[in-house]
């Protein structure tokens, strides 16, 4: 059962660049941003905690998002993660690095 | 190393982080198996697979963690824990080095914990900065109270003050204690709050306080006489003078840190001025223009300049004068002259201090030596982390090799300095704390109690802390040379088959020229100040020490009416007098060489001249003597005859003079049959019966200076009334004396139970006279001789290093066929051009440095010619011994041994 993705199977800081902009439509704990992941990828992103906390970690650090504790769905205590200004920032910054890399790759890809 | 502080902040908290993720990863799973059961999942298997999933949940916390860790802090700690391991793996090292530090870095914390509490540590009131000092020396009550009575228009206010001792009365014993008189809005002005009680006000200090005489006494005296007392506001507090005892009500005690603004003194019992006339009587000071007795401080309005203020004291100067001239009765010249000179005002931050002005340059003077000496023994430490660096190349070149960064091997040699260093300053402050307290013990003399604040406070810490990173940089930088010249690949290949010359030891070539140069400078101040003590302790004092014992009777402290005081006296004598050993008593009213006395101010009229004006400059002294005196002290009558017992009350008053009297005054003239009258014209007319040799009376430094004796018998018996002692001086049989001594004093007790006194040898009177010289003089010799020492190690340790390195290139010479004279000369050679640098720098450094210590000296060149030459020669001499152990063991290395070890 494939459930899990390492982050080496993702380019370098894409995993951030996703949690970032899946927090563009409002606070979510950990599960949530996996199963949005999930959903809006049609099941090709599947994301493992192993490498989502570290990510959120550093985020976190980072101070693009920030974390309140809160009840989750199933009534008990979860951490909600919301997008900071820096976030905002960072996300935009990101996505345009990332369009510039895929592109990039898509270049080379191209040639034969 | 960006963010340093939430990282710590998170990591220092990281338990907790950890179990946050813990159950946020928890309930994760929770939703995860959820979402299972909704998928049709059994709750068992959901569980499970949702387990599964998850991973490993420590693998994700310590993932976690990875991203908020510093790697530079944790190689830090690994380094320090590599330089501990170092460290302890040659003990002896490690001890020697931390030994050095901690007796450098202690001796410079002791100095300057002294320096900082004498000189630099503001007074601790409001605003210190603000105060201003009343320049120079001392004013009367009088001129106190005009510019009183203008402070608050003038400035923001006024304080005075009067250094005193009082007699304080406890359970029948009688106990000196430093005390002060000071104006009533002293603590107000200063801005000293109570610590219990009230402190004093304007109503304490006006003519009749409201409810009786009130004291304030110190955090101390609370403590120690009044056992720290809850009910200690209301106490008596009881004043002995002129064996009236004067009953004080104790309104407050001083906060602990303050005791009174001469820095050096502490001020156990306060009193207002108005009390002074309570205990003087008719002596009192205050209504006395000619009396400067007092100190005057101001307080400088907010945003006044000190310049601002003396404009405007100068402004109101006239005034001042005008109002006190009336009171001042004395010579028209004098009073001409009365306060004439600009008021000046200094600023005050840090108090007025007696001891500041005799101590402060010596202090500075020993400051900056034992500084110096802490930068020998700096050299030294880097000469010995540097041979210690270059012994280790082995074990450095394996580690670069290994791939370690050179930058990472430095940061582990400077680190084992940097943590010597830390250790060395801990040890340190300890030692400084001991020894600070010893030497402010050597300020004191036998008969002045020196109490300094020896806190460490900030400066003292910054200034250890200062020191020792100084160290651990100057110490911890040598070794790095070493690193530079280390190569990865040179364990691989044999090391140590150094030939001549090497660029590493040019390192310690400087360090040793360095340390012979400051050494130089060192040995010359010790030579300089030795010099001045020993001129100083072979000045004639025109009477005969050895033989004599001394003993200071407080006529006081028991309570006998004055008029029966001179039987008592007599007594006692009597009583001293028996004591076998005894070869003859004689009394007097002052005791020689106290630095002061009884004298007057040049106020002399010999036979029917004019009565000289006052004048501080030329003092007589003066003294009064039973018959005998002379003969006691060993002093010779150059003419006439001494007191006999037919000078009493009621004969024709009489004198002796001195021929320095004689030279000052009656130059020219026959002394003997002269008639003098001494400080007012309508006192007696003494006739000079006789004529002695010069004595020293204030210290010998002062030389002889002109002194008149009378006769104690002739002493008016209310006089006695304001005499606190009488001085009896036995001359001893050679030999037995200490026991004289010793026996006087039970013979003493014996006659009069209840007598306070205080016997001593003129030897000590003639140490306290001398004690800054003294110490002065002990401490840059040790200073001196430790430097020298240290360079001699230096010296030593370079020699030996640099031998053993050449051992095979000496080894070839000399199986080649060299004499072993030769191989002695090989080391010499560039060791004599070490020496001779070191020399060099020292000489120009000391010819600079002279004009510095020369106010400290006394009838020595600063540039004296002997102590220079004779310094050089003994650095010389050391330089040859620690250079001649190892050359001679060279040249008697065995060649063939060498060559087949080499």
């Amino acid at each position: 059962m494939g459930l899990t993705n390492t982050p080496s199977d993702l380019l370098p800081g894409t995993l951030e660049l996703l949690i970032l902009k899946t927090l563009v439509g409002g606070a979510r704990h950990g599960y949530g941003i996996v199963e949005h992941l999930r959903l809006t990828s049609e099941d090709v992103l599947r994301v493992g905690e192993s490498a989502l906390y570290p990510a959120l970690q550093r985020l976190l650090f980072n101070g693009w998002v920030k974390a309140e504790w809160g009840t989750s769905e199933n009534n008990r205590r979860a951490r909600y993660y919301t997008l900071t200004a820096a976030g905002r920032k960072q996300l935009a910054a990101e996505r345009a690095e990332f369009n510039r890399m895929i592109g990039a790759i898509q270049r080379v890809l191209g040639t034969t | 190393m960006k963010k340093l502080f939430p990282r710590l902040l998170y990591l220092l908290r990281w338990s907790r982080q950890a179990a946050d993720l813990r159950e946020e990863i928890e309930t994760h799973r929770a939703l995860r198996q959820d979402a299972l059961e909704r998928d049709g999942l059994g709750a068992e298997d959901a569980a499970h697979a949702s387990r599964r999933a998850i991973g490993s949940i420590p693998l994700a916390i310590e993932d976690s963690r990875e991203v908020w860790a510093i790697r530079a802090l944790d190689h830090t700690r690994q380094d320090v824990r590599d330089a501990v391991r170092g460290l302890r793996k040659s003990p002896g090292f490690a001890l020697v080095i931390v030994a050095t530090l901690a007796l450098g870095i202690g001796a410079n914390t002791a100095l300057f914990s002294i320096f900082n509490s004498l000189i630099m540590r503001p007074l601790p009131v409001r605003d210190p900065g603000s105060l201003a000092l009343l320049r120079d020396g001392s004013w009367s009550y009088p001129v106190w109270q005009e510019i009183n009575a203008r402070a608050d228009d003038l400035f923001d206010g006024a304080v005075s003050w009067s250094d005193q001792t009082f007699d304080l009365t406890q359970g029948g014993r009688t106990v000196p204690v430093d005390g002060a008189y000071v104006s009533g809005r002293f603590f107000d002005v200063l801005g000293v709050p109570a610590f219990r009680g009230r402190m004093l006000t304007a109503a304490d200090d006006s003519g009749a306080p409201p409810k009786g005489p009130v004291a304030v006494v110190s955090h101390r005296v609370w403590r120690q006489l009044f056992g720290s007392a809850d009910d200690i506001v209301g106490r008596q507090l009881t004043v002995l003078i002129q064996r009236q005892r004067f009953p004080f009500t104790v309104v407050g005690v001083m906060p602990p840190d303050f005791s009174g603004v001469a820095v050096g003194r502490v001020a156990d019992v306060v009193l207002p001025f108005a009390a002074e006339p309570l205990l003087e009587g008719r002596d009192s000071a205050l209504p006395k223009t000619g009396r400067s007795w007092l100190e005057i401080m101001i307080r400088l309005k907010p945003g006044q300049t000190i310049d601002h203020a003396n404009a405007r004291l100068r402004r109101v100067q006239s005034q001042i004068r005008d109002a006190v001239l009336p009171g001042l009765r004395g010579s028209p010249a004098f009073a001409a002259r009365y306060l004439t000179d600009p008021l000046t005002l200094a600023p005050a931050a840090t108090g007025a201090s007696r001891l500041r002005r005799e101590f402060g340059s010596p202090l500075f003077a020993m400051v900056v030596a034992v500084g110096l000496v802490l930068l020998v023994a700096c050299a030294n430490l880097a000469s010995l982390l540097l041979a210690r660096a270059l012994a280790r190349r082995e074990e450095l070149s394996v580690r670069l090799a290994l791939g370690g960064t050179r930058w990472r091997l430095a940061r582990l040699l400077f680190l084992e300095s940097f943590l010597v260093a830390m250790i060395g300053a801990a040890l340190g402050l300890v030692f400084a704390k001991w020894g600070s307290a010893l030497l402010v013990r050597q300020l004191g003399t036998w008969e002045r109690t020196v109490s300094l604040d020896l806190a460490l406070d900030w400066r003292v810490l910054a200034f250890t802390a200062t020191l020792a990173c100084l160290c651990a940089i100057s110490a911890g930088v040598a070794p790095m040379f070493a690193v530079k010249s280390v190569a990865p690949g040179e364990a691989l290949k044999s090391a140590g088959r150094a030939m001549a010359g090497d660029r590493r030891f040019a390192v310690r070539g400087a360090l040793v020229v360095a340390q012979i140069a400051v050494s130089f400078v060192l040995v010359i101040a010790a030579g300089l100040f030795l010099r001045t003590f020993a001129s100083l302790s072979q000045l004639p004092l025109g009477f005969v020490p050895e033989p004599l014992v001394v003993v200071d009777v407080n006529l006081f402290a028991s309570g006998i009416p004055p008029e029966e005081r001179g039987a008592r006296v007599e007594r006692l004598r009597d009583a001293a007098a028996a004591v076998s050993g005894v070869r003859s008593v004689s009394v007097s009213q002052m005791r020689l060489l106290t630095g002061g006395g009884w004298a007057t101010n040049n106020r002399v009229a010999v036979g029917d001249g004019p009565m000289l004006p006052e004048d501080r400059r030329y003092r007589v002294w003066r003294n009064a003597t039973t018959p005998g005196w002379f003969d006691t002290m060993g002093i010779r009558l150059r003419g006439g005859r001494d007191f006999t017992e037919r000078d009493r009350i009621g004969g024709p008053p009489v004198a002796i003079v001195n021929e320095a009297f004689v030279r000052r005054y009656l130059s020219g003239e026959q002394p003997i049959g002269q008639r003098l009258r001494v400080d007012s014209d309508d006192g007696p007319r003494f006739e000079i019966v006789g004529v002695a040799a010069d004595a020293v009376y204030t210290t010998p430094r002062d030389g002889m200076l002109p002194t008149m004796y009378v006769p104690l018998a002739q002493r008016e018996p209310q006089e006695w009334n304001s005499w606190r002692n009488v001085i009896l001086t036995m001359k001893a049989v050679p030999g037995q004396r200490a026991r004289v001594e010793r026996d006087v004093a039970m013979a003493l007790t014996q006659a009069d139970p209840t007598l306070v006194f205080r016997s001593g040898t003129f030897d000590q009177m003639l140490v306290a006279t001398m004690t800054r010289e003294r110490l002065v003089a002990m401490m840059s010799g040790f200073f001196g001789a430790l430097a020298l020492l240290l360079a001699g190690l230096g010296l030593y340790g370079m020699v030996v290093q640099a031998v053993t390195a050449r051992r095979t290139e000496i080894g070839l010479r000399m199986a080649l066929g060299a004499e072993p004279t030769r191989i002695v000369r090989l080391v010499f050679r560039r060791l004599g051009a070490l020496i001779v640098i070191g020399l060099a720098l020292g000489l120009a450094g000391s010819w600079w440095a002279a004009r510095f210590v020369a106010p400290l000296l006394f009838q020595v060149q600063a540039r004296d010619p002997m102590t220079f030459s004779g310094t050089a020669a003994v650095l010389i001499a050391v330089g040859l011994i620690a250079a001649w152990v190892p050359a001679r063991r060279a040249a008697s290395l065995d060649p063939a041994t060498v060559l087949r070890e080499g």
